[in-house]
């Protein structure tokens, strides 16, 4: 129970210093109205300005989330590699959206995507390879990779298309603010639960550090899942 | 990894073993590989779709290479390309036909799909359309038995996307009830007889009708090298080429030629000697 206190704890404190560089992050790109909220799948972003404004947006437990996944995969006999590649691509688009390459200071703007041993840590995968057809630069670190085809297909095809993986995490936030203007945290997604084992809970530690902007993949990664209202994508 | 792609000459050989080699890198090669890599971005500069000669389009069998390559090299899944493709070709509809400018009757979409691949992209473009707000009905007569159209077939259903049992052969039925219709029964390669008595019935009525029609890929009956070049083929409005446009797509004279399914690795198209026209930001259609 103490660990699920510290980890409520980690996230509060993770969203709670980096919300203000975010917001200001955010007014500096030449983008649209923030998105707002946790919106999985998302096919086909349609940035359609006045109905985001008028719409109230729901925002999912974690058991209506979970609820949500079984009812596509069991009814809908969606495969996790249909959803995986929408999700992936729909968090590329919306990234690009909120940090377009022209605002970037280098050309292709360069990002660290660190991915989680699940699904989260998937998606981000396919976030990568998206980002990098988008004219970004993208870097993965993967720690800890599950030995299902899936995600070694998903790996051969970033590593295919010279997307570089690092062997270690820096260990420093200045180093990170250094090499990469945009940190993407496909970490951990909303169906985890309990303590943070390592290496992520060093790696949660270095992020908290950072200057650069970090976009999170459907939640940030050890925020609990019952906090709301973070403008992560 | 890919030996068959050969060296590249704007590469320093330094430069490949970190970009090609499946190894991890260590931070300071980092450091070193990403200004190596900056030069090697602005060698490769951005391609422009101009006026291509045909050796740049690929012919059927090279077509096929490709998607071969994909598949085996880069181990991407057909459902992956295929949901890609799908969901491509719904944003290129939706940019040809934008919904805002639709009546309710026009943004009811008829969808034909055939048997094999092109059928399969049919289907997901249909539930994309449906996410888009578009009203798809889906013609499906002859059923692939294999999972990938089994579980697409499942997940328009569930959507409450409806499927006609049958195909009106009175055109003007058609051209009344639905306010355009994609056509996604025969993909490159496919032979008219492959596809079934239905599917080739929906065909000789779609060549008579008078609302828009789309083609995903290439008109269906169209010879893909050559194209049709009599006038009893298809004649779509728009063209939707998947990944790259196909040989015969030369002989289209539609009103609009969208590329759609933005996938296709750099390297892959340099290999293939592929000039496609410059997406802009995220999109996943561009025009030609």
């Amino acid at each position: 129970m103490s660990g699920l206190r510290a980890l409520l704890g980690l996230g509060l404190l993770v969203a709670g210093s980096r919300l203000q560089r975010i917001t200001t992050q955010i007014s500096a790109c030449r983008s649209g109205p923030t998105w707002w909220g946790p919106q999985r799948l998302n096919s086909g972003v349609r940035w359609n300005s006045e109905v985001m404004a008028s719409t109230a947006v729901k925002y999912l437990s974690q058991e209506e989330a979970q609820a949500v996944d079984q009812e596509l995969f069991n009814e809908y006999q969606f495969s996790v590699d249909q959803l995986m590649e929408l999700a992936g691509l729909s968090c590329a688009t919306a990234i690009a959206k909120a940090y377009p390459p022209t605002s970037m200071s280098r050309s292709p703007p360069t990002v660290l995507v660190i991915c989680g041993p699940g699904n989260n840590g998937g998606d981000g995968l396919v976030c990568a390879r998206h980002l990098k057809l988008f004219g970004y630069q993208p870097t993965i670190y993967y720690p800890k990779r599950p030995n299902k085809p899936l995600f070694t297909a998903l790996v051969t095809q970033c590593q295919k298309m010279d997307i570089p993986f690092l062997g270690e995490m820096p260990s420093e936030p200045m180093v990170i603010d250094e090499l990469y203007e945009l940190v993407v945290d496909a970490i951990f997604g909303f169906s985890f639960k309990g303590d943070v084992r390592e290496p992520f809970h060093s790696i949660l530690r270095v992020l908290k550090g950072l200057t650069v902007p970090i976009a999170s993949i459907d939640i940030p990664s050890g925020a609990g899942t019952q906090k709301v209202g973070w403008e992560w994508v | 990894m890919s030996s068959a792609a050969g060296p590249d000459p704007s590469e320093a050989p330094e430069e490949r073993r970190f970009l090609r080699s499946s190894e991890e890198l260590s931070l300071a090669q980092m450091l070193q590989a990403s200004s190596l890599v900056q030069r090697r971005k602005q060698a490769w500069g951005r391609q422009s779709w101009l006026d291509v000669p045909s050796h740049s389009v690929p012919s059927t069998a090279e077509a096929a290479a490709l998607e071969r390559e994909l598949l085996e090299d880069y181990r991407f899944g057909r459902q992956q390309l295929v949901e890609l493709c799908g969901h491509a070709s719904a944003v290129a509809v939706t940019k040809a036909f934008p919904l805002p400018a639709l009546s309710r009757k026009q943004r009811t979409v008829l969808v034909v799909c055939g048997p094999e691949q092109n059928g399969a992209v049919g289907l997901v473009c249909a539930r994309h359309l449906r996410v888009f707000e578009y009203e798809p009905t889906i013609f499906y007569p002859t059923r692939s038995l294999d999972l990938l159209h089994r579980d697409l077939t499942t997940q328009c259903e569930k959507m409450d996307i409806p499927f006609l049992s049958y195909l009106p052969t009175e055109v003007q039925l058609i051209n009344e009830a639905y306010g355009l219709v994609v056509d996604a029964v025969m993909g490159p390669g496919v032979e008219p007889r492959e596809v079934g008595g239905p599917c080739t019935r929906a065909l000789a009525t779609l060549k008579l009708l008078s609302i828009p029609l789309v083609s995903l890929d290439i008109p269906s009956g169209w010879d893909a090298e050559t194209g049709s070049d009599s006038e009893d083929g298809l004649r779509p409005d728009v063209l939707v080429s998947l990944a790259a446009p196909k040989r015969c797509a030369g002989r289209f004279s539609g009103r609009h030629h969208f590329v759609a399914g933005r996938f296709v690795p750099d390297d892959v198209l340099r290999k293939f000697a592929l000039r496609l026209p410059g997406y802009t930001g995220t999109d996943c259609v561009a025009a030609l």
